[in-house]
């Protein structure tokens, strides 16, 4: 793999094809994790590795996995890791795994590994495989932890715990709550899309 | 091959296999100290409700201090816990449990040796919205239920502002789940002394 395809494949994650911006998947647990800093990224480092892993892993066992039972096989192996990231935070950081609640063991669910799986994995190389699932999963991180800053100091006051805004500052209850990340992710799509459209304008105007 | 009757059927099982034998090896290396993190847990939360909590104390400190004053006590099935110190039962945590706005919140609560006072309050599970209902885990909120007297009361020993005669704060936007620890708790002490007398 060259350094070029390498850069194509974090750009398309991360950027033009980002699995929440662009393609809209995965944000069940976007809107639910996002309260904190911290619970959005552990939950995106969590999220990335199983991604990176389960595509390195589903692209090492393609060409032996008959076509009929495949999705089958992905399953099972996005959930023996997510079990592995359960497990491990569990047993070496137990306030977080408390924090995160059911949403660790929901990762196996998140589309966006199957999407990656099926999408890239199944029909590319290992190592290629393995960045794409990690760029996919750094380009969720990136919009979680966009939701959970603006949550969290305008709900809590603080960034990653820490705070910053005198207690006399009114919090908004509403940033506490579930809902507000529908409005906050409604409103980074938004700018986040109306600068692709214009960027593909502008391209289209200099030719 | 590929597309013949049994080799699916082997690959999934001989996949499956691998799988579970890796996550078995780990849960097998990890489990004590998941076990030992949740035993911590809930000593340290007993020992909150004694107020006799180590000031920054390690896992082993908590550990220690647990072991040296606290031991376990049955109440006709009710399974609870016994400060014990100098020799004399000084307090007693009492396991409470009942609805909250979201899901079962469970907890023990503090009482004095001869049961006319509250001492101290702590939850174990609960899961209320995270910096409204959830702020019942803030010691600003549990600091609330050291030494409440109940001694000759029946029933309604803790009232919830705003209402007269009120010895707890309600949160602030989280009105349901005020009046769901209070439920609780008044249900359960009830039910309890009750078994006790």
């Amino acid at each position: 793999m060259t350094g070029k395809e390498a850069k194509k494949i974090f750009t398309k994650g991360i950027l033009t094809d980002n699995p929440i911006l662009v393609q809209v998947i995965g944000i069940c647990s976007a809107l639910a994790v996002t309260n904190l800093m911290m619970n959005s990224l552990i939950m995106g480092i969590a999220l990335s590795l199983v991604t990176a892993f389960s595509s390195l892993t589903v692209s090492l066992l393609k060409d032996h996995t008959p076509k009929h039972i495949r999705m089958m096989v992905q399953v099972l192996i996005i959930s023996a890791y997510v079990i592995m990231v359960d497990i491990y935070l569990k047993a070496y950081m137990p306030d977080m795994s408390k924090a995160l609640g059911p949403y660790v063991g929901l990762i196996i669910t998140n589309c966006i590994i199957m999407g990656r799986a099926e999408g890239f994995a199944q029909s590319n190389p290992p190592l290629p495989s393995f960045f794409d699932g990690l760029a996919s999963g750094l380009g969720y991180t990136f919009v979680l932890l966009a939701i959970s800053f603006i949550r969290e100091i305008l709900g809590f006051g603080s960034i990653f715990g820490i705070s910053i805004i005198p207690s006399s500052f009114t919090r908004w209850t509403l940033m506490v709550m579930p809902p507000s990340a529908f409005f906050i992710l409604a409103c980074i799509m938004w700018i986040f899309n109306n600068r692709s459209i214009k960027k593909q304008r502008e391209g289209v105007e200099k030719k | 091959m590929k597309n013949s009757f049994i080799y699916p059927i082997i690959f999934m099982a001989l996949v499956t296999a691998v799988f579970i034998a890796v996550l078995a090896g780990l849960n097998f290396v990890t489990a004590d100290t998941i076990a030992f993190n949740k035993q911590i847990q809930l000593q340290q939360k007993i020992l909150y409700i004694f107020d006799i909590l180590p000031e920054g104390g390690s896992e082993k400190d908590i550990e220690r201090v647990f072991n040296d004053n606290v031991i376990e006590k049955e109440w006709g099935g009710v399974k609870g816990f016994t400060l014990v110190q100098g020799g004399r039962e000084k307090a007693y945590a009492v396991p409470i449990s009942g609805a909250g706005l979201w899901g079962a919140i469970t907890g023990y609560i503090g009482l004095s040796n001869d049961y006319t006072k509250i001492i101290g309050i702590e939850f174990v599970t609960q899961s209320e919205t995270p910096g409204l209902g959830g702020r019942i885990s803030e010691n600003s909120y549990k600091n609330q239920y050291r030494g409440i007297d109940i001694s000759g009361k029946t029933d309604n020993f803790i009232i919830s502002s705003p209402q007269p005669g009120s010895n707890i704060d309600a949160i602030a936007g989280a009105t349901q789940t005020s009046a769901a620890v209070v439920k609780i708790v008044n249900e359960n002490l009830k039910a309890f002394l009750e078994e006790v007398e």
